[in-house]
């Protein structure tokens, strides 16, 4: 059994890799378990992305006991290289002593034998366990409908997409060639989480309700790069409050219709510091307002009005590592139905 | 539990975000608040549910004790009891503006003066820190001395909530001594508050796979069928602790174990396996069910309680490798103390679904381990196909503490030429399973109860009717004549010999743990 390891592990021919995966098993010592909730496949073109890949799963696999499938892939390349490795993350579980181990199974694809991914998907899955598909590029052109049958929720961050509303055609393009329904994860979205809770949680009493009626402007600061964040964040409200477009976005302003005409202004500004930095909801009595903390990893929110103080009070941030984010996508179950409004409300504007 | 939807109704922004009910803004009144129960768990539990951001920011806590000290003094001796038992490291960052939502109270429980001044005060932190009138009162006290308390908040009105907002009791165990004081006590307590403002916690209810139970039964479509008498042989319900009394010997020798453990958590656990389903969610709906179980406990006679119910007490002996002294050279113990340590009890559900399937239970002090476990004995498959020596049953384990988790004993065969069956154990564990470390049973608690979800709390009745079963025992035992004897167990053995031999004369064993 190999130390806890960040390396790809040991190289295997792709026949023998059930094979090869028991005498790994075999040659553990002392007290480990082998734990598997999910199939958890990693799809990456980009170059030393096993290597990395390899890093971010080690770390994953603490929280989420998984088979891991970390895909490598060069379409570009003409000569057909395949090749695997297996190996596997151990760490101590919370209940004490025993090891907790996760498999992973890593694959170098290049050349047109790209193609094969779904056949060497599938053959390595650990059977009756969902199948959560990480996809860290673009979606090519044409995808292939097989391997979407297959697909339970399919992880993807838009904020790296080149074109949001192109991608996202392709998704339902191969959603229907598949003619299944796939839970769609945005880790942009799950970047959203901790902001759209404190925010929300200033209109947990109903006594808050009537400032839905008198929202006048919204300012949400990103950093470069996060638009599309911010974006999303605006589409969150504009659907939960059924805000309609009225205006089209210029340098950063955009201006929505409430159900009774009234008027919102949206204002998006480009500021330095984490993906998404003040928000700021004004309604004609009150200032909601959600700010990253000094420490980086906290949010500080208060409301503020002539009547009120602001008595800002703590809440915890969402960490824009790739490791949090995954793990905390990871939690959450059921489909996305309030991200899939949240997209339509700003479509226009992705 | 179905607060949740209409809250999210409420609130267009927490559709998708929060499955469970949304906590309200309110302050919360601990009585008691330099105690032990404070330290130990409330405060820590608050400060966890502020840090994992669960807590609404306007929430208050005032603690309600009669030493002198100051806000500030009292903030500082909470910090230091979060930073010893909270289950997260204090962070500055949070502890700055979770103390800053601390104040402290100094009266004497029987000064109405006190409970005045605390009114002006909560009315001043509604308008100051937007609590809304909303008041949750932690009775964190001895039971004698919730009369003067309840008596004094109905005199100065803080037992009524103004229009749009809520006031709530929560209460700890013991709900009681018996069915007679358990009554009175809800008389007490009914004088002020009504059953819906009343919360009586009982921690087990909090635990992650005590709410598991209802899931594994009600979600999983295998285990519906064969759950009734039909194919379950018996049940055990098992809770076992090393630990002795712990200081705490003054309230233990007016309690015991019967008291102390059984009559809450042990028929908690016992109405969560045996309860029919709900018809829904709702609080009422789930304790419905739970009360059903409790009413159809057989009655015992008194003969019933000497040959069903051995009582013990631990005497002299060792816990991993270490001398332990007897229960009655601990010190505030009586030495002649009758009280029992130990019970081990074979009950029958009167009902159809559990007709004949006797129910053993057992709890005990200064046991070899700590574990809290119900097993559910299936009966034997007809073995007329293998070697009938090598016959066990299905066991099904729901593991409460610690290890949280299930498994199923199931059989197998051996590797090799000939048929040789061995028990084999598939296993779940929540801690391998699943990273994420399970919030502790309080901070669940006191959420609930801040989102008015009654479900994890005992109703009345169902404290009355455990009582009615209860005190049958208590009364038999306490008799002058005839009195079912009280054995004694060495300190870090399973218990006494007429434990093993309330199974063995029904041909089972306790489960070995």
């Amino acid at each position: 059994m190999p130390a806890e390891t960040y390396s790809l592990g040991e190289s295997v021919e792709i026949s023998q890799i059930g094979k090869e995966l028991k005498k790994l098993w075999q040659g553990g010592e002392g007290a480990m378990t082998r734990a598997s909730l999910i199939n958890l496949a990693v799809y990456s073109e980009k170059q030393g992305s096993l290597e990395k890949n390899t890093q971010l799963i080690a770390r994953i696999t603490e929280n989420h006991a998984c088979r891991a499938l970390v895909i490598g892939a060069n379409r570009e390349s003409k000569e057909n290289r395949v090749e695997a490795w297996i190996n596997a993350h151990c760490h101590v579980g919370r209940a004490g002593s025993k090891q907790i181990c996760s498999e992973q199974i890593s694959f170098l694809l290049e050349g047109p034998c790209v193609k094969l991914l779904p056949s060497i998907v599938f053959s390595h899955l650990d059977s009756d366990l969902p199948l959560y598909l990480w996809w860290q590029d673009d979606f090519p052109e044409e995808m292939d409908p097989q391997l979407w049958t297959w697909v339970d929720r399919l992880i993807f961050d838009s904020q790296t997409w080149k074109s949001f509303n192109a991608q996202m055609r392709s998704i339902e393009t191969a959603e229907q060639e598949a003619k299944q329904r796939i839970v769609l994860c945005d880790l942009n979205w799950t970047r959203l989480d901790k902001v759209r809770y404190a925010i929300a949680q200033f209109f947990d009493h109903p006594a808050s309700h009537h400032h839905f009626s008198k929202m006048e402007n919204v300012t949400v600061d990103f950093s470069p790069g996060f638009k599309s964040t911010a974006i999303l964040l605006i589409g969150w409200l504009a659907a939960q409050l059924k805000w309609k477009t009225n205006q089209q976005e210029m340098n950063g302003s955009c201006r929505f219709l409430d159900a009774n005409g009234r008027k919102i202004d949206i204002e998006l500004r480009e500021q330095s510091g984490g993906p998404i930095g003040q928000v700021v909801l004004n309604s004609s009595e009150i200032r909601f307002c959600v700010t990253p903390a000094k420490c980086g990893d906290l949010l500080e929110v208060s409301r503020s009005g002539e009547t009120e103080t602001a008595q800002p009070q703590m809440m915890p941030a969402q960490s824009n590592d790739p490791v949090d984010l995954m793990t905390q996508e990871l939690l959450r179950g059921g489909p996305h139905r309030i991200y899939l409004r949240a997209v339509n409300g700003v479509h226009a504007l992705l | 539990m179905n607060r949740a939807a209409e809250q999210t109704q409420t609130n267009p922004l927490r559709e998708g975000l929060s499955t469970r009910a949304v906590p309200q803004p309110c302050s919360v009144v601990i009585f008691g608040a330099t105690g032990d129960l404070t330290h130990r768990k409330l405060m820590p539990a608050l400060y966890n549910l502020a840090a994992d951001g669960e807590l609404p920011p306007a929430v208050t806590v005032i603690g309600f004790a009669r030493r002198p000290k100051s806000d500030d003094d009292f903030r500082k001796e909470m910090e230091e009891a979060v930073k010893k038992f909270s289950r997260q490291t204090v962070r500055d960052e949070i502890w700055k503006n979770f103390g800053q939502s601390i104040f402290y109270h100094q009266s004497d429980f029987s000064d109405e003066s006190g409970f005045k001044s605390l009114a002006e005060r909560l009315d001043k932190v509604d308008n100051e820190r937007g609590t809304r009138g909303n008041r949750l009162f932690y009775f964190a006290v001895a039971p004698e001395q919730f009369e003067p308390i309840l008596k004094h908040l109905k005199t100065v009105g803080l037992n009524k909530a103004r229009e749009g907002s809520w006031a709530r009791v929560i209460i700890e165990k013991p709900f009681g001594t018996d069915l007679a004081s358990a009554r009175e006590l809800n008389r007490v307590v009914s004088n002020s508050f009504s059953e819906d403002q009343t919360y009586r916690i009982d921690h087990f209810l909090g635990k992650e796979t005590a709410q598991n139970i209802l899931v594994l039964r009600f979600a999983n479509s295998i285990f519906a069928p064969l759950w009734n008498r039909r194919y379950i042989d018996h049940l055990q319900i098992t809770a076992a602790e090393t630990l002795g009394v712990e200081g705490r010997a003054g309230y233990y020798e007016t309690a015991g174990a019967l008291r102390d453990m059984v009559q809450n958590h042990l028929l908690q656990l016992l109405c969560l396996v045996a309860m029919e389903a709900p018809s829904d969610l709702s609080a009422d709906s789930i304790r419905d069910e739970k009360v059903k179980v409790v009413r159809c406990l057989r009655r015992m006679s008194a003969d019933g309680v000497s040959t069903d119910v051995v009582r013990a007490q631990y005497a002299e002996g060792a816990i991993n490798g270490k001398s332990v002294p007897a229960y009655r050279a601990e010190e505030k113990v009586y030495p002649k103390s009758m009280t029992d340590t130990f019970v081990a009890l074979k009950l029958n559900i009167d009902n159809w679904r559990f007709w004949n399937v006797p129910i053993y239970m057992r709890v005990g002090k200064r046991l070899p381990k700590s574990a809290t476990e119900i097993s559910v004995h299936f009966k034997k498959a007809p073995m007329v196909l293998f070697n009938k020596e090598t016959n066990e049953a299905n066991v099904l384990v729901i593991r409460i503490q610690p290890d949280e988790g299930i498994s199923l004993r199931i059989q197998a065969k051996m590797p090799g030429t000939s048929f040789r069956i061995e028990p084999v154990k598939m296993d779940f564990h929540y801690g391998t399973s699943f990273g994420k470390a399970s919030p502790e049973a309080y901070e669940r608690l006191l959420l609930d109860a801040m989102s008015g979800d009654a479900t994890l709390f005992a109703r009345r009745d169902e404290v009355e009717e455990a009582w009615a079963f209860i005190d049958i025992i208590e009364n038999a035992w306490s008799q002058k004549k005839n009195a079912p004897e009280l054995y004694f167990y060495p300190a870090g053995s399973w218990g006494p010999d007429a434990a093993d031999e309330l199974l063995a004369r029904d041909g089972r064993a306790w489960r070995r743990l």
